[in-house]
């Protein structure tokens, strides 16, 4: 007799760990299969800003309100420190006209959800951070953002649902899932067959693998992100940072013109932790499953640093690390049931926004599976809306 | 960022690298060798000590003299040397990340021989992060290299024969060892050393250690006690002793970064430092092309990381197709016996002991044969 369960959730990254605990709190019975370990791949290897600035305007900044309402309270909830910084500010120094008139329009847009995000001036920008340079057209600004540290979040999920009965199995591989009569029954994994009659595809950029089991064709790639950490500092910067091209890169990415960040698709993120490192990213690569960093990125990445903070010129890199994040075509997650097969669930395809989303994500795939619907209408990440 | 190319990258110009560079550059490969520092050598520009063992060895000549030789021989043959280079990063295809002179580039080589030697070993005692207390190697440097007292009052843990040597010379640089202290029943390092201590007159306290470190900006007292057989500090045998300086001599681990983000495998063992990457006769690792040689393949001395920067160096070349197979073979046999003369004794049996089980680990892994790419 396979042991039986009310969910399964496949995958132990932060949206896995996020919907067992929110279906824990629900007194459900959840098993997560993971092939590796607690945020092994894309929440362990990432930065973790959570801001609405950095959401495309529309149904995904809808939902990122809504999820950063929840951080407010999320770590008393989960019962330990995640170093989520309220309101430590939001800012994409912008470096000429046609980057100013870019995010210009993206910022109208978001505005339109009522949040916070406004266009500056370059000394408007220094007095909020005196390291950037001075060499700046301007800056996005967003007061509200936040920051939070990805692995002890994603660890207090994983924790507080244990605490309230959830099984956790890492090193445990799901290869296959047993279906009867259009609906899903369990997952066959290395570790032994379990049976549920919810399964939730959690697994970020592996999750078109899964979902090919019952014959879904999700359109998800794994798309490389690489990062830097440097040795601790003083105080160094108080907002979270991207250049203005991170968000060109990610909404309007035909206006970016050279060919190396093309290819690359590099732009300037920057963060500084509670211990004073500073995290410095990125790149949004398409390499397959790839996880090496390179040689070029860490230089383009770098220099990217330095065009807007020269202080860095003398602090030393201690590491390098790259994520695979969970891609899709039109920048918004796969959230929900399938059509072809009762019982399984898609909660993935959040690429670089879902350690900000992870607690609606967690919530609303719980309410679904446990009420039946939502508190909050999905149909804009519908699963089947690419698969038809 | 600007690319480079070579048949052979050395990185490390201390006593394995420079003899590795010779042996790859003497049969006719382009080499390169790179080093952070500003002066090449390693180690060998600290020691002005002379060496002990065969005349083959330079014995009898004192270590910035080899150091010297060694160099000018690397020169001669035509090998290109960076210094003040510092290597960052290795990918899994061997490319190297170069930053020289202010520059990035990319280095690739069919060879790489990775020399990059030991780091000191750091022991934790409340005050330990004090100023003052540092490695024996730093005040080595300081002294012998930047001709800087690091202190007047010093008090050296380990007897080893660095915690020997450099005792010595930091009293012939004008201060006064004011203790040697040693966790272990008896000295560690070879007797010739220990005599001059003794006949210095240095307190020395075997089967103690350093319980902690009293100052308030700086080092001012250094608090020791006798230590049981299991190396526990035995309350009431504490004693203070009026001291500026600390030094630790508590031995070395190789400094292995590179090896281990390229992707080799390592197996563990204590004698050699820690952790040290598998490798053949030849000195190649598990990854086919990368070559180690010198304390990186575990902590020795400099006579057998220079017979290792030789086995390398002759191997790659040979590797590269330089070298007349039967003329290789036979050096590299030569190189073989004299490495196995300075692995006997009543000192190097351990370090041949240990280094079969690391030729072993290899065999093992490399079932026996062929390489993985």
């Amino acid at each position: 007799m396979a042991e039986r369960y009310d969910v399964i959730v496949i995958g132990a990254g932060i949206i896995g760990c996020s919907i067992a605990w929110q279906l824990a709190k629900r007194n459900k019975r959840v098993l997560v299969v993971e092939r590796d370990d607690i945020a092994s791949g894309s929440a362990g290897a990432t930065d973790g800003v959570v801001g609405y600035h950095t959401k495309k305007p529309g149904a995904q900044m809808e939902l990122a309100i809504q999820s950063i309402a929840m951080f407010e309270t999320l770590g008393q909830e989960l019962g330990e420190d995640i170093a989520y910084r309220l309101s430590c500010g939001g800012m994409q120094p912008v470096e000429d006209k046609m980057q100013w008139e870019i995010l210009s329009e993206i910022v109208d847009n978001q505005k339109k959800s009522g949040v916070d995000i406004r266009m500056i001036s370059p000394q408007e920008a220094r007095q909020l951070e005196p390291q950037l340079t001075q060499d700046i057209y301007g800056a996005l600004y967003s007061p509200t953002g936040g920051k939070v540290n990805p692995l002890k979040l994603t660890m207090a999920y994983a924790r507080a649902a244990k605490r309230l009965g959830a099984v956790i199995l890492t090193q445990t591989e799901v290869i296959g899932l047993q279906i009867q009569g259009g609906a899903v029954t369990g997952v066959q994994t290395t570790g032994g067959t379990f049976d549920a009659p919810v399964v939730v595809n959690a697994a970020g950029a592996w999750a078109g693998a899964i979902a090919r089991f019952v014959g879904v064709e999700l359109p998800i790639l794994p798309r490389k992100g690489q990062l830097m950490v440097t040795e601790p500092i003083g105080p160094f910067l108080t907002a979270t940072v991207q250049c203005a091209r991170y968000n060109v890169v990610k909404f309007k990415p035909e206006a970016v013109t050279d060919p190396t960040a093309i290819r690359l698709g590099a732009s300037l993120s920057i963060e500084q932790m509670d211990d004073g490192g500073l995290i410095i990213g990125g790149t949004r690569e398409f390499a397959a499953y790839d996880k090496e960093n390179t040689f070029e990125a860490i230089e383009v990445i770098l220099r990217r640093a330095l065009r807007f903070f020269p202080a860095l010129r003398d602090v030393s890199v201690i590491r390098c690390f790259a994520g695979l994040r969970p891609y899709t075509p039109d920048g918004l997650p796969f959230l929900g049931p399938v059509e072809c097969c009762k019982g399984f669930y898609i909660a993935a395809g959040h690429e670089g926004d879902g350690i900000a989303l992870s607690p609606i994500t967690g919530k609303l795939l719980a309410e679904w599976i446990v009420e039946g619907k939502p508190s909050y209408d999905l149909k804009a990440f519908c699963p089947n809306r690419c698969t038809g | 960022m600007k690319q480079v190319t070579a048949d052979v990258v050395v990185i490390g110009a201390g006593s394995a690298g420079l003899c590795a560079a010779y042996q790859a550059a003497h049969a006719g490969a382009d080499v390169l060798v790179i080093d952070e520092n500003h002066l090449p050598g390693g180690q060998l520009f600290k020691q002005i000590h002379k060496f002990f063992g065969s005349r083959v060895h330079y014995a009898g000549t004192r270590g910035y003299q080899i150091g010297q030789q060694l160099l000018e021989r690397v020169q001669d043959s035509g090998a290109k040397v960076w210094l003040d280079t510092l290597v960052y990063g290795m990918a899994h295809d061997k490319t190297l990340g170069v930053i020289h002179q202010g520059t990035h580039y990319t280095v690739q080589a069919q060879k790489v021989i990775v020399a990059t030697g030991a780091k000191e070993n750091y022991m934790a005692f409340p005050g330990s992060t004090l100023p003052g207390v540092m490695g024996a190697g730093a005040a080595q440097t300081m002294v012998n290299i930047h001709r800087v007292l690091p202190g007047q009052r010093v008090v050296m843990l380990g007897s080893g024969n660095v915690g020997l040597i450099v005792s010595y010379q930091l009293m012939q640089a004008g201060a006064d060892v004011i203790a040697l202290v040693e966790g272990a029943p008896k000295i560690g390092g070879y007797a010739v050393h220990a005599a001059k201590i003794r006949r210095a007159g240095v307190p020395i306290y075997v089967g103690h250690t350093i319980t902690q470190v009293l100052g308030t900006n700086h080092v001012e007292q250094v608090e020791i006690a006798a230590v049981d057989a299991q190396f526990t500090p035995v309350p009431g045998t504490e004693q203070r002793l009026e001291a500026d300086t600390v030094c630790l001599a508590v031995g070395l681990n190789p400094m292995t970064e590179l090896l281990w983000m390229a992707g080799c495998e390592f197996c563990y063992i204590p004698a050699f430092g820690g952790h040290v990457p598998l490798h053949n006769w030849d000195m190649e690792t598990t990854i086919q092309g990368l070559y180690v040689a010198g304390d990186v393949t575990g902590v020795e001395e400099a006579s057998s990381a220079m017979e290792e920067g030789n086995m390398a160096g002759i191997a790659a070349a040979q590797a590269l197709g330089l070298l007349d197979v039967c003329d290789a073979e036979s050096r590299k046999a030569e190189i073989a016996a004299r490495l196995d003369v300075l692995r006997s004794g009543l000192f190097g049996v351990r370090r041949r002991t240990a280094k079969q089980q690391q030729l072993n680990a290899m065999d093992v892994s490399m079932g026996g044969a062929s390489h993985n790419g």
